[in-house]
């Protein structure tokens, strides 16, 4: 376990690679299918992005990562999550404890509920350095360390002995990413760390991201539904759709590829653009289908303009591949679609 | 390494609902039931919890012995007394054996029913109906009405319940009416906020805001989206309450504050029992177990409503 | 924070005359000349005239209920038509003796009712929590006042171990508290199993999971904390019902309380003694929920910064 700790071995292993990853809810009779066969690898130094629309199975895999699903209902049914080579899911509790918050960390979606309402977040940021307090420095020297990383994400020093509710939402979420970066994880986690920010916070958010992955090599899966994000701050970027990575390439592969899938198609379709001359967005049709009831076939194809016989009975596998661009749909069957 | 395996224990044992579980799933997608459906929902949801359905099944059949207690057994036979078999135990004869004076318990007990529910239910039905005007005036009108409201709620709140209700029936004197009345009052409160509360929840609502500015009457927005709203929360309450307004009128009852002996009443057989439980504790040990299981039968369907109007409430 | 205090002690004030209004408006609709009822149907009318004059009956009544308000605040609560004695006296004399049963039923309820909503709530859906939620729902049923016959029956009848009457020893208040805080254990059992179970589904108990925190520190160390909070408060409100159910329970034990005080003098009809200790219980009531709020105020960081910011003159932050 010591070992582990401080391991900055520079080889090309992936620092984290989800491997055919399955994860199913269940709950009263029904089986929900949250997630359901990603793969991923998370390079080092590098920030991944995964992009869909709620409910597609983002937070789920994230928090299968850190192991912190709610053990009662969900369950990882099949495949692996390996961190630096070694498989998470064998690991024991005091093993995972030692990994959670140390090398792998995560920013939660909403930063208005994350932090204890009745602890200060001097408090609070001290706690994730006393749990991996490995070198047993003195109590002093964590408390300099928590002024260091309140300096760090922009909150005066002083303002330590503050109560969560002190601090407007911007400066919580900032407050998350010093407890959550407290011990210079390997790897972070953000989850949708801005959609709960006005628009100026967001920028800073990520611009302090950014900055600190550079500062400590830290490399980042930012979970998201907004494509500006991704362009800004990711090198990869997966798809995901119905608990399935759809599409996956690199932030080129995606913006600029000359194919894609129907689905991320309709994604950039329903950003509002400046030169559209129409002046109308163009969401995708209809809904995510239910994770408890999915559709034999491709998972989009309820909604798919371009579907075919073929999409409703047969579950697409990897089609297209050129380079790291990878796409799921049954157009591109047969070499070009 | 023991403390490690106690953690690990604990980790299990810590189950997270399945709530969070769903947080990922778009409400939306879920088509909108018909009201008959939800209907059947809760129902489906009632029936999964055992000890609610144990609960109903007891409550039903009090309250049948309630309504036709005079057809199993004449009123007069609760009352007939008789010296030569007085204070005896249990035999085939007299189920629950008999009184001080010979009276037969068990029939006194059916009859005792009939005033039980009646009081716990009409004093909760007569608080809701006061209670709701209240609350609903507070939650609508708001301004000063709504703070004169709510800070007489609050104030009568602070005055035990017993008392307040004690004060009522010796100013008013010992009679049914006046228990209820009494335990009306003293309920009232709590309505009045609980319904507040509701009324408030929907008032904010966009949609009523909507309806508001689409010029619908107030008394269509009551009773389209208000009721509709509120009326989970107050059956979960009148339920739990009927059976502590049981306790209650039993409770003045017994101190010879409520319905008088020789009416079969089962706070008053009590009352007529404590100065023989030395000798003969069979008299108050009967009576109290009525008590006890039909507030218990209440409390085991209030809590089953509870879980089945609002799955998301379970705990 | 002084400012805070000073001010919901302000409050109580004209509650509590509000209060003297209810009561005193009760009592007023006893059936009656009050002079009458003291002197018996046997005395004259002149006499009765006399004495409603004496009384100040006369009057009308906003006019006495402004001169009884007055004099309650002086501590004079007038005198009691049976015993011609001081009212305030009376009660004060048997105050200690409530208080002290009310406390002990409480600290039990407290001792065994929040311990075991913990462990049900940590232990959720398992054979322990549906045992302690069952145990409950069992006492929540159960009257006091049948249960205080019951525990005679056992404890002071058949086994001989405890007095079942009188107020001479510890020992003597171990019965009447035990019934006494039964439902309590209830309330608080369920009230604490709820907020707790609500906590540990929150968000930053999610965080601290993250932070590779030890199971039992993140829910001891951040759940506990933040679902006790909201608990204290209801051990307030359930002392305010414990209050009121003394009457049966000082009753049935035989104890010199003010319970069993207004109680007779209920039977008596005794006017100013029922409202004296109406008054009183209700005051002591407003004083522990002004504790409570105090208490509350000083250990949730949330209002207390709305007082002490407010103070330093609205600062606000960020």
């Amino acid at each position: 376990m010591e070992d582990m700790t401080k391991k900055t071995v520079e080889d090309s292993t992936p620092i984290l690679e989800l491997d055919d990853l399955y994860v199913h809810y269940r709950s009263e009779g029904n089986i929900i299918k949250a997630v359901n066969g990603v793969s991923l690898k998370l390079g080092r130094r590098e920030t991944i992005g995964l992009v869909g629309e709620t409910g597609a199975g983002k937070t789920t895999t994230a928090l299968a990562v850190m192991q912190l699903l709610p053990d009662a209902t969900a369950r990882i049914d099949r495949g692996d999550i390996l961190y630096n080579g070694e498989s998470l899911l064998r690991k024991s509790k005091g093993e995972m404890r030692a990994i959670r918050g140390a090398l792998i960390s995560m920013i939660f979606q909403d930063p208005m509920t994350a932090l204890n309402p009745i602890k200060t977040v001097g408090a609070q940021i001290m706690e994730s350095l006393t749990i991996h307090n490995y070198e047993h420095k003195s109590k002093a020297e964590l408390e300099a360390r928590v002024d260091e990383l309140l300096e760090l994400v922009g909150i005066k020093a002083i303002r330590r002995n503050e109560y969560p509710h002190q601090f407007s939402g911007g400066m919580k979420q900032r407050v998350l990413i010093a407890v959550a970066l407290a011990c210079q994880p390997q790897v972070l986690i953000a989850d949708e760390p801005t959609t709960a920010l006005d628009v100026t916070i967001q920028a800073q958010v990520l611009a302090l991201i950014e900055e600190l992955k550079e500062k400590l090599g830290t490399s980042v899966i930012m979970i998201t539904h907004d494509l500006g994000i991704v362009a800004q701050t990711c090198d990869k970027v997966a798809v995901m759709y119905a608990g399935e990575i759809i599409e996956d390439g690199s932030v080129e592969d995606i913006f600029l590829g000359e194919h894609h899938h129907p689905y991320t198609v309709g994604l950039f379709n329903s950003i509002p653009k400046l030169d559209d001359e129409s002046n109308r967005l163009h969401p995708i049709d209809g809904l995510m289908p239910d994770p408890a009831n999915l559709p034999p076939g491709c998972p989009f194809s309820p909604r798919c303009h371009q579907c075919m016989e073929i999409c409703t009975r047969e579950h697409p596998a990897i089609t297209y591949q050129k380079g790291s661009h990878r796409i799921k749909c049954h157009l591109f069957a047969g070499g070009e679609g | 390494m023991s403390n490690n395996r106690e953690e690990n224990k604990m980790q299990k044992e810590v189950h997270i609902p399945e709530m969070e579980s769903l947080d990922e799933i778009n409400l939306d997608e879920i088509p909108k039931m018909t009201r008959g459906s939800q209907l059947k929902a809760v129902w489906k949801r009632f029936c999964r919890n055992r000890l609610a359905v144990v609960g109903l099944v007891i409550f039903s059949i009090i309250l049948l012995t309630a309504i036709f207690a005079g057809v199993f057994v004449p009123y007069e036979k609760a009352l007939e007394q008789n010296i030569a078999i007085r204070n005896q135990t249990s035999s085939a004869e007299h189920w629950l054996g008999t009184d001080n004076y010979g009276r037969d318990i068990f029939f006194r007990i059916i009859h005792g029913a009939r005033y039980s529910l009646l009081t716990g239910m009409g004093a909760v039905a007569v608080g809701i109906i006061c209670g709701g005007i209240l609350g609903a005036l507070a939650g609508f009108r708001g301004g000063l009405l709504d703070t004169i409201i709510m800070r007489c709620t609050d104030t009568l709140l602070c005055i035990p319940f017993m008392l307040l209700v004690l004060a009522l029936v010796a100013a008013l004197g010992t009679s049914l009416t006046n228990v209820l009345i009494a335990l009306m009052l003293a309920m009232l409160p709590t309505y009045a906020r609980v319904i507040r509360s509701a009324v408030l929840t929907v008032v904010d609502a966009d949609y009523i805001e909507a309806s508001r500015s689409c010029g619908a009457k107030i008394w269509r927005i009551i009773f389209k989206h208000v009721i509709p709203n509120a009326v989970g929360p107050i059956i979960v309450q009148a339920t739990m309450t009927v059976g502590t307004m049981i306790i209650w009128a039993a409770g003045i009852s017994f101190l010879g504050m409520g319905i008088q002996p020789p009416t079969p009443e089962w706070g008053a057989m009590l009352s007529e029992g404590k100065n023989f439980i030395t000798t003969t504790p069979h008299l108050v040990l009967y009576p109290g177990l009525a008590i006890a299981i039909t507030a218990f039968s209440l409390n085991l369907m209030g809590d089953g409503l509870r879980d089945a109007l609002d799955p998301r409430l379970k705990d | 924070m002084i400012k805070y205090v000073i001010k919901r002690i302000l409050i109580i004030i004209p509650m509590l005359v509000v209060v003297m209004f209810i009561i005193y408006s009760i009592m007023e609709m006893t059936p009656g000349e009050p002079a009458r009822l003291i002197l018996g149907t046997n005395a004259s009318q002149e006499a009765v005239d006399q004495l409603t004059i004496e009384l100040g009956y006369d009057r009308p009544f906003l006019v006495r209920y402004a001169d009884y308000v007055v004099n309650a605040f002086t501590g004079d609560f007038g005198e009691s038509w049976q015993t011609g004695r001081s009212v305030f006296q009376e009660v004060l004399i048997r105050f200690p003796t409530t208080i002290k049963l009310a406390v002990f039923a409480m600290a039990l309820a407290v001792l065994i009712g929040i311990p075991l909503g913990i462990l049900s709530a940590v232990k959720q859906y398992s054979v322990f929590d549906g045992v302690g939620t069952t145990f409950a729902m069992v006492m929540a049923s159960v009257p006091s006042f049948w249960l205080a016959m019951m525990l005679i029956i056992l404890f002071s009848v058949k086994l001989r171990l405890l007095p079942s009457f009188g107020t001479g020893s510890f020992a003597h208040y171990i019965l009447p508290a035990v019934s006494m805080s039964c439902a309590e254990i209830a309330v608080l059992l369920r009230f604490t199993r709820t907020t707790m179970v609500e906590e540990i589904r929150q968000d930053y108990v999610r965080t601290a999971r993250a932070k590779g925190q030890k199971e039992n520190k993140v829910v001891f160390g951040h759940a506990l904390p933040n679902a006790l909070l909201p608990v204290i408060t209801v051990t307030g409100t359930e002392f305010c019902g414990m209050l009121g159910g003394v009457v049966t329970i000082e009753t049935v034990f035989s104890i010199n309380g003010v319970g069993m005080l207004i109680y007779n003098s209920i039977l008596q009809k005794d006017v100013p003694m029922v409202m004296g200790c109406a008054i009183f219980l209700t005051a002591s009531v407003m004083l522990m929920m002004l504790v409570i709020d105090i208490v509350y105020a000083f250990i949730d960081p949330r209002i207390k910064a709305r007082y002490t910011r407010a103070a330093k003159g609205g600062k606000a932050s960020e």
